[in-house]
């Protein structure tokens, strides 16, 4: 069966090649044939690769030690989804499912577009066979999966040792959320490599108007919310498993996967310019590509071992080939560009300062503030231990302190830019769409402080919050109240059909307001309190309004792992509310220990408990409590954020043609200067437009 | 009278002392946890400075990994070095020397290290710049640019003024 993976491996990269350099053949001799083939030969890679996956999970469930690689991440007592997900527990398994990743997106974008495009598809069918080559060469050549325990004897004979038992998956990793949280970040990750092959592909050929952006516009919100659901699902395994009463830590790790997020935000919101102006075509083409470095540099900095981080593989010879490939993406992106430049040239200038254009493009200014600043900070350890042959750490406080400013005006510029209409604002028109929700905001913050809210930032963040939730009720009831008043309906139905009527307008605002619950979820991390005592049976603990009682210690064990529990009864007021058990789990195969924390969570607050272990000088079990203002918000905007982002990949409602009397000419007779033409005209009177 | 000033005055310094005595006995337990509670909120203060060096990336205070092998000691040693009176200097200054610059939250901003904190204020103003200067040249190629458009006869305006406006009247 290795055998079998290990082959279909190598036929998966030689497909690549094959499509790779088909491709480009297709190209120069405009041979429709070989151009086709090469685009069969990269759907096939998914096919392929497809096997090598299901031999490698076919060696987990059937606890077969042979493979270096299973016996180094499974054992038989470990759960079967945990063997499912030991696929991505080591280096070599998650390149490979990378891989997969990557295959799966390129077969469904050659597949759908097979018929479409044909201008297009060759280039784009090179660019994605391209990214998939490095990939299967690191897979076959680099880091193979499928490498066997044993060795040759004396006489030059291989043999295969086969072990009784695996050393196990490491004991952070069991965790439900880690059976999701890296494909939701793999799949954000691999997903920005279809935007990437159809902006390089347009580029390439040339191709016209703004037709990759329309092509690419879903594939991009959709590998956007999945990096979006992966670095939350990341965030909250951090935060039920680490057990340090965080949820973000300013990782490398975690950093590295927040830059193409946020570029891919700005390109999200910039390209919107491009599709309604025919403005920002060389940065919309730049954004995508620099999303793209990103999501390159990230898997980079996760596997090489350049920077420290308890989220890291271990450290390895890996990084080279990234850097390798890193400038080689860059020359060949730089390349195209400078060869055809020309073709990116804007359709329209800016009319105005105060408009919807220039508030996508401080908003673009503001990520791309953002992103430097993380990729800074986050690179800056490296650069002085060159430069200076000294390390240095660069922790949170420093990302607390460039970020969260300019996370403060990103927030503003939330709710700004809906109330701005594009070309331009009057000054009329901006009176009467900032006065209330501005007001609404000033409010809140006043009422805030005059009950004692005195920290700067959470305050800022509460008067910004309200602003732009009061703006995204006012865009809703505002488009509600015309149909409501002109069909007759209820304002809820009117919403309804407002929002169907334009899916990704309303789904963006729907995706603003999950921010909006995100940002106010950080913000009452000012406000956490943690307390940590010796408890023994009978001591209690207090802290904010909860008083912790220690009932007793007692041990629980299975296959997989032995563990010692506390039981402790949680009061608040006086009065028995709940249990929390919160635990310490030796794991026997992998012989690691590792915290199991106990959350009482609300809306409002967290209580967070953590057995913390036995202290070296008395022996007594030590309970670490904290209360975290807030946290639940984080998580219920990043359910928001899903529903937002689903709402605008939906297709708009189907427009309705509604018939003009006869005699009334069309705007397309008039400007055509056909005046008075006695034929009835359809027009669309439910616009599918987006805005 | 005489005989008993003496006595009197060692009665009154008795008396005295015992009440002070009473005083601080019952006060001092009072004041011992607040100081000790200062004591912790410092320590707590100076270990979010620092980062444990078991490769967590975490603050010195935060760090709960099981068997960590430094962050115990490190708490010790700062816990030790604040009660001893050290000044906030000093105590950052021991631990530089004896665990190296990297368990310094963040970097100071002076020599080498004064660039990770300039440049991300330098590099959006250097970009806000380049904008503004791109934005003056569209505005400026937008005054230069003759309008566009079909050329359209008198007749064609005055329909489409009347459409347009039916349509707002709508």
């Amino acid at each position: 069966m290795d055998i079998f993976g290990s082959f279909a491996l190598l036929l998966a990269f030689l497909a690549a090649v094959y499509a790779f350099v088909g491709g480009i053949a297709g190209i120069l001799t405009r041979r429709a044939l070989l151009t086709k083939s090469a685009l069969n030969a990269g759907m096939a890679v998914f096919g392929l690769v497809t096997l090598a996956v299901g031999s490698l999970e076919y060696f987990f469930f059937t606890d077969n030690f042979s493979l270096a690689y299973v016996s180094a991440h499974s054992n038989t007592a470990l759960p079967p989804f945990y063997k499912f997900a030991a696929l991505w527990a080591g280096q070599e398994g998650s390149l490979l499912f990378w891989s997969w990743l990557l295959s799966i997106y390129a077969f469904w974008a050659l597949f759908l577009n097979r018929k479409k495009h044909p201008e297009l598809m060759p280039y784009v069918g090179v660019t994605l066979a391209g990214v998939q080559i490095f990939f299967l060469t690191l897979n076959n050549f680099v880091a193979t999966p499928f490498k066997v325990l044993g060795g040759l004897d004396a006489s030059g004979a291989m043999h295969v040792a086969r072990l009784s038992e695996g050393s196990g998956l490491n004991p952070l990793l069991q965790y439900p959320e880690m059976v999701i949280h890296p494909p939701m970040l793999y799949s954000g990750y691999t997903g920005f490599t279809v935007p990437f092959a159809f902006a390089l592909a347009a580029l390439l050929g040339r191709y016209p108007g703004e037709k990759w952006i329309h092509i690419t516009r879903r594939w991009t919100m959709v590998a956007w919310c999945f990096q979006s659901v992966g670095i939350l699902l990341g965030a909250h395994w951090a935060y039920a498993v680490l057990g340090w009463g965080g949820y973000w830590a300013w990782d490398p790790v975690e950093n590295a996967s927040f830059l193409p997020w946020i570029t891919g935000t700005a390109f999200l919101h910039s390209v919107m310019m491009q599709e309604k102006r025919g403005m920002m075509k060389v940065w919309n083409v730049w954004l995508v590509f620099v999303t793209f470095m990103l999501c390159i540099l990230g898997t980079m900095l996760t596997r090489s071992g350049v920077v420290s981080s308890v989220h890291a593989f271990a450290e390895s010879s890996i990084g080279g080939w990234f850097v390798g490939f890193l400038a080689v993406v860059f020359l060949v992106c730089l390349a195209a560009w400078w060869k055809n430049r020309d073709y990116l040239r804007s359709d329209n200038q800016l009319d105005s300062l105060v408009s919807r254009e220039s508030s996508f493009l401080f908003n673009n200014l503001i990520l791309l503030a953002a992103c430097f600043a993380v990729l800074w900070g986050t690179l800056f350890p490296v650069l002085s231990e060159w430069v200076t042959n000294n390390k240095i750490s660069v922790g949170p406080p420093f990302f607390n302190k460039v970020t969260v400013p300019i996370a403060m005006f990103l927030l503003f510029l939330t709710g700004v830019g809906p109330l701005l209409a594009w070309r331009k604002t009057s000054l009329d028109a901006l009176q009467r769409n900032f006065a209330w929700p501005l007001g609404g905001g000033v409010l809140a913050g006043a009422v805030a402080f005059a009950f004692g809210f005195r920290e700067f930032y959470p305050l800022i963040c509460l008067i910004m919050s309200v602003f732009v939730t009061l703006t995204i009720l006012a865009e809703f009831y505002r488009g509600a109240r015309v149909i409501a008043s002109r069909d007759g309906t209820n304002l809820l139905t009117a919403v309804g059909e407002l929002t169907m009527r334009n899916t990704r307008r309303y789904g963006g605002y729907v995706v603003h307001f999950a921010m909006v619950l995100i940002f106010i979820g950080i913000a009452g991390s000012a406000f956490n309190q943690d307390i940590q005592k010796e408890m023994g049976p009978g001591d209690t603990l207090v802290i904010g309004k909860y008083t912790i009682l220690c009932q007793n210690f007692d041990q629980v064990s299975n296959n997989n792992y032995q563990s010692e529990r506390a039981t402790l009864e949680i009061l608040r007021n006086g009065r028995s509310e709940m249990m929390l058990y919160p635990e310490r789990r030796f794991f026997l195969a992998s012989q690691v220990t590792e915290t199991m924390v106990a959350v009482q969570s609300s809306p409002l607050r967290d209580l967070y408990v953590v057995y913390a272990g036995r202290s070296p000088e008395t022996n007594r079990p030590v309970i670490h409590a904290y209360l975290n203002p807030l946290v639940k918000w984080i998580w219920f905007g990043g359910i928001v954020l899903v529903l937002g982002t689903g709402l605008a990949l939906m297709p708009n409602r189907r427009a309705a043609l509604v018939l003009r009397p006869a005699g009334e000419a069309s705007w397309g007779a008039v400007t055509q200067g056909a005046p008075g033409s006695p034929a009835p005209s359809p027009v669309v009177r439910r616009s599918g437009a987006h805005d | 009278m005489t005989s008993r000033l003496p006595h009197s005055s060692a009665v009154r310094t008795l008396h005295a002392v015992t009440v002070a005595a009473f005083l601080l006995l019952v006060l001092a337990p009072a004041f011992v946890p607040t100081m000790q509670a200062q004591q912790t909120q410092r320590a707590k203060t100076l270990g979010a400075k620092m980062m444990c060096v078991c490769g967590c990336n975490q603050i010195l205070t935060a760090c709960n990994h099981v068997g960590c092998q430094y962050s115990h000691a490190m708490l010790k040693e700062l816990d030790d070095r604040v009660a001893r009176g050290d000044s906030d200097n000093l105590i950052l200054q021991s631990f530089i020397q004896e665990y190296g610059p990297t368990v310094l939250m963040e970097p100071p901003a002076k020599g080498f290290t004064w660039l990770v904190w300039i440049m991300p204020i330098v590099a959006p103003i250097l970009a806000f710049f380049l904008i503004w200067q791109v934005v003056r040249r569209w505005r400026r190629r937008a005054v230069l640019a003759p309008a566009g458009g079909p050329a359209l006869s008198p007749e064609l305006l005055d329909r489409a003024r009347r459409q347009a406006e039916k349509e707002i009247d709508e």
